[in-house]
């Protein structure tokens, strides 16, 4: 079996009195499509810091690709595609001069695709980051994160905010990520239905632990939908699934 | 809360309750010192006007400024941007105009009438200083109401906003001043004033009511007809050749125009004296010392937001997840600020160098500076007087420089608190760095105390640095920031520019001032190598919380 690629192992991390992540453990293997779902302030965007470097561990360890993301944040975070729920893209820049700029970081970075991603966004090359609307600044996001062909994606709450066709295109990256073989995503979410729709593997978490981990077949074998699921594990639904 | 007027008030009063507290901290101690220490009825003998600026001017016009920003909500909004920098969340309130605009202004008039009056009886005036009794309040308020009229405007174009407030603030003061200087008396200075509160409020009440319908007019688009000429021009498409140069572009294009600019801004105003004065030696050649402080001086105010990573966040100082997910070290986001920082100083220098002798050939005053030129080539000799002149700008040079870049281990933390405390700790030390050096100044014995004991203080000094380079030597070493090679690499480049300056200070000072030893803890503790070793160590932390 190979290694995976992302292993947590007794992770925990507190804010002042708050534990925001409790002894949590994870290990994703490559190439598929894994939806980390939670009612907000749940850990997942915790969790998804730590995967990135963001945040070092208090306690226990995450490996990513088998390295340190804190240690070696340029071997990890040049195979990593990431999209925060943030997008915070710098302002002052034209859409050109992000892609121009993006592109010196990866030498993987394919002009063709970026080109053919920004085009079916209608992603204006001169206009200013700043100008864009919010889900125009979230399909650029997607391009940078994209264009290099990353092996693992991360998308951390990509669609909270944006309307069903934006949502469609970050649903439409994802399944297009995981066409090219042995890629893996990492899709954070609150939007039950939306991880219903693209993930292989569910994992939950609430109040800073994992409460749950399955193949989402397994999870639809003894529950409706993964919405049920999440109630009878945590009590409440995290989201109208169809807020947009 | 009853009734919008309190809800407004209470906002104020809990947003800046330190900042309100710590003013009345000051008042207190000038009371305190005014009453108890030096007897009531008496005055306060200033020696000179610094010691006068320091002790009255410098703090009630932080006061001020302060005050200004807190009722103009400045500290919450982007002074640049077109929209009102009201707070659009009040907008939704249910109250009017009126209202909106007038509670502030009031809340904040009173405030600043009563930093006056309170100021007055207690602040330490020089003896026979005459104070005046209410039109400083009256200008105060006046100030303090056209500038929260002017930033709550909405303007047509980024920007605007800056250069109107300023330009009326300036003509209201220059109006001011021509008054006193044809010594009107209150009644006049009052009659002056009078109008400007009320005018003041009705433009806040149609700026608020501008900026509460969205009406925000928008001239862009003619700059953008002109930016369109700009894109007929080359456009930079080339790949750039790593992620290094792509870094330093981003650091270049957020920090690195902003000292030049600044510089370049300031310049002609200062050489315009140059044709004013051509016939004042001291003039002329104040003109060129001013000319070459202003990049240091600006590089202190550049240096502010070096280290700022999210100027539009809540939290400014933390690292974006943008910047912080660039596949590259933490050293090399630090050395694609630094190498911006030197690419800073060179430009606003080769404006310097290009704007004075310009100015001084134009203003016909070069002839007095080449003539004071070949007098100092008499006495000291050409190539001395040359290494003399180059010492001279490559020492300025180097200090915007180092003015840039030491304070970047703190900004680069991350940590609000951190920064706070380090203007904080820094203000504070100035605060009794001044009047110690004054007092010491005044005692030929103390002088003489400090004389002798200064190779000991520096030899201290040259310890605790090295002590503490080596601490973060180690540190770096350990959380692999850098490894083995490149910190000897730096260690043998920062040992060769010591003793580079420790030759020149040799050379060019009389052995019988200082001792050579002396010299070299002097070299020593000039070259920088703390703060700025500290720096991938403040951003890794600031990266990897």
């Amino acid at each position: 079996m190979s290694e995976p690629l992302i292993e947590v192992s007794q992770l925990t991390r507190r804010f002042g009195a708050r534990t925001a992540l409790a002894a949590v453990s994870l290990s994703l293997p490559r190439g598929a499509v894994y939806g980390l779902v939670g009612a907000n302030g749940a850990g997942k965007t915790t969790l998804i810091r730590h995967i990135l470097g963001l945040l070092r561990a208090e306690s226990g360890s995450v490996r990513v690709f088998g390295l340190d993301p804190v240690a070696d944040p340029v071997g990890v975070l040049s195979r990593i595609g990431y999209l925060s729920e943030e997008n915070d893209l710098p302002g002052w820049m034209r859409v050109d001069e992000l892609v121009r700029y993006s592109r010196a970081f990866y030498p993987a970075w394919d002009d063709a695709y970026a080109e053919e991603l920004r085009r079916s966004f209608a992603l204006d090359p001169r206009a200013r980051v700043k100008s864009l609307s919010k889900g125009q600044k979230a399909r650029l996001g997607l391009l940078v994160a994209l264009a290099y062909r990353p092996q693992l994606l991360v998308l951390d709450e990509p669609s909270s905010g944006l309307d069903p066709i934006v949502r469609r295109d970050i649903l439409g990256a994802v399944l297009r990520t995981i066409a090219h073989e042995g890629r893996t995503v990492l899709f954070s979410s609150h939007l039950l239905e939306e991880v219903e729709e693209v993930a292989d593997h569910v994992t939950m978490i609430d109040q800073g632990r994992i409460v749950l981990g399955a193949p989402l077949s397994t999870i639809l074998e003894s529950h409706r939908s993964l919405a049920e699921a999440f109630v009878a594990l945590v009590g409440s639904p995290a989201a109208p699934a169809r807020d947009g | 809360m009853r009734s919008a007027a309190a809800a407004i008030a209470w906002e104020f009063r809990r947003k800046h309750r330190w900042g309100l507290i710590a003013l009345g901290g000051y008042l207190l101690v000038l009371a305190a010192y005014r009453l108890l220490i030096l007897g009531p009825g008496r005055t306060v003998d200033f020696e000179d006007a610094q010691s006068f600026a320091f002790a009255v001017v410098g703090p009630i016009t932080a006061s001020v400024l302060y005050l200004l920003a807190v009722f103009s909500f400045g500290l919450s909004g982007d002074l640049a941007a077109r929209q009102s920098i009201y707070p659009a969340r009040m907008f939704s309130l249910p109250v009017s105009n009126a209202a909106l605009a007038g509670w502030p202004m009031l809340y904040g008039s009173v405030t600043m009438a009563i930093l006056w009056f309170a100021t007055r009886p207690l602040a330490l005036w020089p003896s026979g200083f005459p104070i005046p009794v209410i039109w400083p309040a009256l200008l105060a308020a006046s100030l303090l109401a056209w500038t929260q009229a002017l930033v709550w405007m909405p303007y047509a174009l980024p920007g605007l906003r800056v250069i109107v407030t300023v330009l009326w603030l300036a003509t209201i003061d220059a109006v001011v001043m021509l008054a006193l200087h044809f010594k009107a008396g209150e009644p006049v200075m009052l009659a002056l004033l009078a109008p400007h509160v009320p005018l003041a409020y009705l433009t806040a009440r149609f700026a608020v009511g501008r900026a509460r319908r969205g009406d925000v007019p928008d001239w862009r688009a003619i700059l953008d007809r002109l930016g369109r000429v700009a894109d007929v021009l080359p456009h930079r498409r080339e790949r750039f050749p790593s992620p290094r140069s792509a870094q330093v572009w981003f650091e270049w294009r957020r920090h690195g125009r902003s000292l030049p600019a600044l510089v370049g801004i300031l310049l002609p105003f200062e050489l315009a004296l140059l044709f004013v004065a051509r016939d004042t030696p001291a003039i002329v050649f104040g003109t060129m010392l001013l000319a070459s402080i202003t990049p240091p001086l600006m590089a202190v105010f550049v240096a502010a937001t070096l280290g700022e990573s999210n100027p539009q966040g809540s939290d400014s100082y933390g690292v974006t997840p943008f910047l912080a997910t660039r596949p590259l070290t933490s050293v090399s986001l630090v050395a694609a600020k630094l190498e911006v920082t030197i690419w800073s100083t060179l430009a606003a220098w080769l404006l310097v160098l290009a704007a004075v002798p310009l100015a001084l050939r134009l203003s016909g005053t070069a002839p007095m500076v080449i003539e004071r030129a070949r007098r100092l080539v008499e006495v000291m000799g050409t190539p001395r007087a040359v290494a003399i002149v180059l010492l001279v700008l490559s020492a300025l040079m180097a200090s915007t420089w180092k003015q840039l870049v030491q304070s970047l281990c703190i900004g680069l933390t991350g940590r609000g608190w951190l920064v706070k405390t380090s203007v904080f700790g820094t203000l504070s030390f100035l605060a009794i760095a001044v009047p110690l050096a004054q007092w010491i100044h005044g005692s030929k014995s103390l002088m003489g105390v400090l004389w002798n004991a200064l190779p000991w203080i520096a030899a201290a000094l040259v310890c605790f640095k090295v002590s503490a380079a080596a601490w973060i030597a180690f540190r770096l070493r350990d959380r692999r920031l850098l490894g083995d090679r490149t910190l000897l690499l730096g260690a043998a480049c920062w040992d060769i520019t010591v003793f580079a300056l420790y030759g020149v200070l040799v050379w060019l000072t009389p052995g019988i001032l200082f001792p050579s030893y002396v010299l070299a803890l002097v070299a020593i503790l000039e070259v920088p190598l703390v703060r700025l070793s500290a720096a991938p160590l403040s951003l890794a932390w600031n990266r990897h919380r």
